[in-house]
């Protein structure tokens, strides 16, 4: 009886702190969803752009200024889903993003800081600007994933 | 060549050249898919003429030269076998075309090539690049092809790597220089030999007719037409 009461009090308090943990942070497979979510929002936005400079779509400055500004903003949303507890989640994220963390923080700073580049020309309806900023956002993708994501 | 050894004309300029460009746009490929950027579109064309010299070559393989051709150079098991034990004693003899191992190095290589360059057609990177059949199969597919592009770089190195070695093999230990042979297309026999190894070789007409084909067949791909 009395190891029955002790029992029930540990589990008591373990699913209180439990609970705290729960509405401080989503669980890991949610921050994974989220994060994907962001990144894959990232390419849709992207992608049209990408056809615009390569020359395969027709330059349209209205919807490089909308892309380009969702990007700027999608762009800082993946990286607080990048929790150590999401590392047992099924992802293409690399454990060198736990081990290495100031080098991920620097990737995504570029990201975030190209992206600003690119939103501030788009915005601006200048052409030649988003033309030589674009490059900088592709290759801080690029970059990222060379380093963080399993191939 | 040491005295008793005659020049005997093994490969055809078509073999030759295919082997040569062959190295230069595989060394081009691991370039241009690690400095990436503005490269990726030298590195889809580069692929896309891997693929014509690989059909060609199979091509070759059936109607070309005595030397290139499949049936000439892949043995059996037991002849495969029987090499192996000749090798370790360190005397076989010179083959007018690949040696049994030769042969199946020479069949892994444009499988494994082919291999490379069909899921590279598929494949994305997830950020701008696409090759050209990526359209045709779902996101995930053209994912799981894309993985395959990436790992079977390790194969292609790997089997490169033990063609390399044996061919240094063949130079330093057995004193047979393969490798000039690729370039001047003779090989040095036994004179007793020699005589009836003389490869019967294909016109190198008939070898841009069927290069013709095949690049003809890569550029319908790649621009999908008919697909």
């Amino acid at each position: 009886m009395r190891i029955k009461l002790l029992t029930a009090a540990l589990a008591v308090a373990a699913l209180g702190g439990a609970s705290l943990e729960a509405l401080a942070q989503a669980k890991p497979d949610v921050l994974v969803k989220q994060r994907q979510a962001a990144m894959t929002l990232q390419g849709k936005y992207l992608g049209p752009i990408g056809a615009m400079m390569k020359g395969a779509a027709p330059y349209n400055a209205d919807i490089v200024a909308r892309n380009a500004t969702f990007l700027e903003n999608l762009s800082r949303m993946p990286w607080d889903g990048f929790d150590p507890s999401t590392q047992g989640e099924k992802s293409k994220a690399r454990a060198d993003i736990y081990k290495e963390p100031a080098k991920f923080k620097a990737a995504y700073e570029l990201l975030e800081a190209e992206t600003a580049k690119l939103g501030a020309a788009a915005r601006a309806m200048n052409e030649a600007g988003v033309r030589a900023s674009f490059g900088g956002v592709a290759k801080a993708c690029g970059s990222c994933h060379d380093a963080f994501r399993e191939k | 060549m040491q005295s008793g050894e005659t020049p005997v004309k093994v490969w055809d300029a078509p073999v030759r050249v295919f082997h040569w460009l062959l190295v230069l746009l595989f060394a081009f490929q691991i370039f241009s898919a690690n400095v990436k950027g503005d490269w990726m579109v030298w590195h889809m064309r580069s692929g896309y003429a891997i693929l014509a010299l690989v059909l060609f070559r199979i091509l070759w393989g059936f109607a070309g030269s005595s030397s290139a051709r499949f049936a000439g150079f892949l043995a059996g098991p037991s002849a495969s076998l029987g090499f192996v034990k000749k090798l370790l004693t360190r005397a076989p003899a010179p083959y007018p075309s690949h040696n049994p191992l030769g042969g199946w190095m020479v069949l892994a290589l444009l499988l494994a090539l082919l291999f490379q360059v069909g899921t590279g057609l598929f494949a994305n990177d997830d950020i701008l690049i696409e090759g050209p059949l990526f359209n045709l199969v779902s996101k995930a597919t053209s994912d799981q092809l894309t993985s395959w592009h990436y790992w079977n770089v390790n194969l292609l190195l790997l089997l490169v790597a033990v063609h390399v070695i044996a061919v240094g093999y063949h130079a330093v230990v057995m004193k047979e220089n393969l490798i000039g042979a690729m370039f001047t297309g003779v090989k040095h026999m036994p004179a007793s030999a020699a005589g009836s190894m003389a490869a019967r070789l294909a016109s190198p007409w008939l070898a841009l007719v069927l290069f013709a084909v095949a690049a003809l067949a890569v550029f319908l791909v790649v621009k999908r037409i008919f697909i």
